[in-house]
């Protein structure tokens, strides 16, 4: 339920930010990437670090994962089938991946999983399509309904709450 | 409106999130480690992997492993091995590259086939992964062996549907009665292109003539001797015909002879079909061991399959099932590289177990596994093993560095008490008692070669209570109660997907005579059922076709006779006149 009202208070929290519409879309875009691949891998470290250290959206991020983790699970075969055609199926690659298994620190990204990379290169080509519509859904809802969702009363108590306080200081 | 790219104000309670992340690592790395160990160690090995503790001591590179328990894949309520300790010295540096290199492995108090509380096999029970397939891949090949010995306890004889449509015969007659028409019809037409009738019937009326004629009637002499040529010419093509007829013949003679093999091998086809245990003593011994002494080698087998899957030879990327997790596992794919490390290698582990650990003076044994590795190409050594102890030696070697992997173990174990069993279709228990056990196996690519043997002098025989109202069940306890030795050797040749099974023990002949005894009159009768059914089946089909080619034959060589007769007669008769009327006097 926590978790809940939380994702709600960021949506409406990120909507309703001074942030611009591009910093909520890249924050939406970065988040994707934690939703759509397998939590617990390195890349997902830097995602993290970016979503932190760029002035982009942090509850943008917390929203795009929350949204993308129940399509990263639907989409999970096509990305087991993009990460076994580009890791086995294509002999041009295989030079790349075998230089790549024996660096040192890149096999702690699981790269040579089929999920893992199947799902980060489908989040990475997702990215700029899901930046572009993002941002125009945003103009759109801010010029619509944003203004009287802002001055109701639901809006107003989620906004009061001590957990939009600590959204606060990670706004952009 | 300017925005600014970076939020330095965030660097703090990002540094604070990664001290938060370290210490968590620093906590729990051990237990992280422990639940991957086990996790991974049951993914590979289709079994329960359980580790009570692990220590990780990154900066001596140091690993502490205690009370590890692996349960059987096989058996359900048993341990494939637990050991007391294991400390392992691992390279550090390779672990950035996520590669396990260990240089040596101290293993103490180690246990085979302990008993556990609970059901530890997870391929037998999911066939996920690797583990399971190659577990369901060797039950399959291990099911070929199965031999119906049910009926041994009750001595029912049964007999499946005999469907005619499998019987070879019928096919084979139908095939001969056409070829005997078309013989016939060729014979005729090469008969009819022959033109006998007007040579005949020109040479009866030169006769004719010639009878008439006087020494001085020239002309008709002269035309008796052109008609003696004729006749012989006419011979001649006889003959010619008479030999193709008589290959034809001998040809549907052949044809006559393979209906008699076809109908031999539908009585040994229908004679498959009945439900009893052959009667000689080599297949008793099949039928009663052959299940039980299947089991090491399909065991042995399993452990040779994940191997090779587990360390391929060569250096192609190698698709394995990825991690378990809540999202799908994937496959992982390795990249070995030439002169670069293996992603797994054990340079060297020191055993030292236990055998019979339950009883009041359990032996200590000592062993050593070298080279075990991922990447055998890499390594460029075989991965070897052996061990040794007052009543043990053993020892294996996976040779995957060359294209053709060899796997081959062999084992011989002595003074161990092995559990008692129950002999397969027969309501007997066999308590082995101690005994000597030996293996041996050799896996030539796809070629199997693989020996098991039992020897033991303390038999003891346990007749359960299904037995009482048995009469073959009866007769099989007499004859095997007094037997105190067992003697069990079972041999596997040829190709991996389908070796020749040979089991030979010391009761064959004793269960054999019996069995003959008794089932001997039912047998014999199950087999002239049998005989009877497949006769009824094709003598329909094959009588008319027997008597069509007989007909066909007699008509031919009767025809050809007939007219040789007649050849010949003629041409005698034209030559004695021509005797007759010159008298010995030879005109030009």
């Amino acid at each position: 339920m926590f978790t809940l009202i939380k994702l709600i208070q960021s949506l409406f929290g990120a909507l309703h930010s001074e942030g611009t519409e591009g910093q909520l879309a890249a924050g939406i875009v970065l988040g994707s990437f934690l939703g759509l691949t397998p939590l617990v891998n390195l890349h997902n470290a830097v995602i993290v670090a970016a979503l932190v250290l760029l002035n982009v959206s942090f509850a943008g991020g917390m929203l795009g994962w929350a949204l993308f983790v129940p399509i990263g699970f639907l989409l999970d075969p096509l990305f087991d089938w993009i990460g076994h055609t580009l890791l086995l199926d294509v002999p041009a690659l295989t030079p790349l991946w075998t230089s790549l298994y024996n660096t040192s620190i890149v096999p702690l990204t699981n790269f040579n999983n089929t999920v893992v990379l199947g799902s980060f290169v489908f989040a990475l080509l997702f990215a700029v399509p899901l930046f572009l519509l993002t941002r125009w859904a945003v103009v759109r809802y801010r010029v619509t309904v944003g203004e009287r969702v802002k001055q109701s009363r639901l809006y107003k108590a989620m906004t009061a709450s001590k957990a939009y306080n600590v959204y606060k200081m990670f706004r952009p | 409106m300017k925005v600014k790219i970076f939020r330095w104000r965030a660097v703090g309670p990002l540094l604070v999130l990664f001290v938060i992340a370290g210490i968590l690592w620093w906590l729990f790395a051990d237990t992280i480690a422990r639940r991957e160990s086990q996790k991974v160690g049951t993914q590979i090995l289709g079994a329960q992997v359980e580790i009570q503790k692990l220590h990780l001591d990154l900066r001596h590179g140091k690993v502490l492993i205690g009370g590890l328990t692996i349960a059987s894949p096989h058996e359900a309520f048993k341990n494939l091995l637990q050991a007391d300790e294991l400390v392992a010295d691992i390279d550090v540096v390779p672990l950035t590259e996520k590669k396990l290199i260990i240089n040596r492995i101290a293993a103490n108090g180690l246990r085979f086939g302990t008993p556990r509380a609970t059901d530890g096999r997870v391929a037998a029970t999911s066939g996920d992964g690797i583990a399971g397939r190659v577990l369901a891949e060797t039950r399959e090949w291990a099911s070929q062996f199965q031999i119906p010995v049910l009926q041994l306890a009750t001595g029912k004889v049964s007999i499946d549907s005999l469907d005619p449509r499998r019987l070879s015969t019928i096919p084979a007659a139908t095939a001969l009665g056409a070829r005997a028409d078309s013989s016939r019809r060729a014979w005729q037409s090469a008969f009819d292109s022959l033109r006998l009738g007007p040579t005949l019937d020109s040479a009866s009326a030169a006769l004719d003539r010639l009878k008439r004629a006087r020494a001085t009637d020239l002309a008709t002499i002269n035309e008796a001797r052109q008609t003696i040529d004729r006749l012989k010419r006419a011979r001649d093509r006889v003959t010619t015909l008479e030999r193709n007829v008589k290959i034809g013949v001998s040809e549907l003679q052949a044809g006559l002879n393979g209906l008699d093999s076809a109908r031999q091998r539908d009585y040994a086809f229908a004679r498959s079909l009945l439900k009893l245990p052959s009667l000689d003593a080599p297949e008793i011994g099949a039928a009663v061991f052959g299940p039980g002494a299947i089991k090491p080698f399909e065991r042995v087998l399993y452990y040779a399959q994940l191997a090779r899957r587990y360390m391929p030879p060569g250096l192609l990327p190698r698709a394995t099932t990825g991690p378990s997790r809540v999202r799908r596992a994937g496959e992982d794919v390795r990249f070995p590289k030439e002169r670069a490390l293996p992603a797994f290698l054990l340079r060297s582990a020191e055993l030292s177990f236990l055998l019979q650990p339950n009883s009041a003076q359990p032996q200590k044994y000592a062993g050593q596994l070298t080279g075990l590795t991922s990447d055998p190409a890499l390594y460029g050594r075989p991965t070897a093993f052996q061990a040794s102890g007052p009543q043990l030696a053993a020892g294996a070697m996976l040779n995957h560095v060359r294209a053709i992997p060899v796997d081959t173990a062999g084992a011989s174990i002595g003074g161990v008490t092995l559990p008692a069993f129950q002999v397969p279709g027969v309501p007997l228990t066999l308590d082995p008692g101690a005994a000597t056990t030996q293996l041996g196996f050799t896996l030539n690519g796809d070629t199997i070669r693989a020996r098991f043997a039992i020897r033991s002098t303390n038999v003891r025989w346990t007749r359960d209570s299904g037995f009482t109202n048995s009469t073959v069940g009866g007769l099989i306890w007499q004859a095997v109660s007094g037997i105190s030795n067992l003697d069990v050797e079972a041999r596997l040749s040829g190709p991996l997907h389908h070796p020749d099974l040979a089991v030979r023990s010391n009761l064959d002949q004793a269960i054999a005579s019996r069995l003959r005894a008794v089932l001997g009159e039912q047998v014999a009768a199950a087999e002239k059922q049998v005989h009877d059914r497949v006769d009824a089946l094709i003598n329909d089909k094959v009588g008319p076709v027997r008597a069509r080619v007989t007909e066909v034959q007699s008509q031919a060589q009767a025809q050809i006779a007939q007219q040789r007769t007649r050849i010949d007669e003629l041409q005698k008769s034209l030559e004695q006149r021509l005797r007759q009327l010159l008298g010995g006097v030879r005109l030009p």
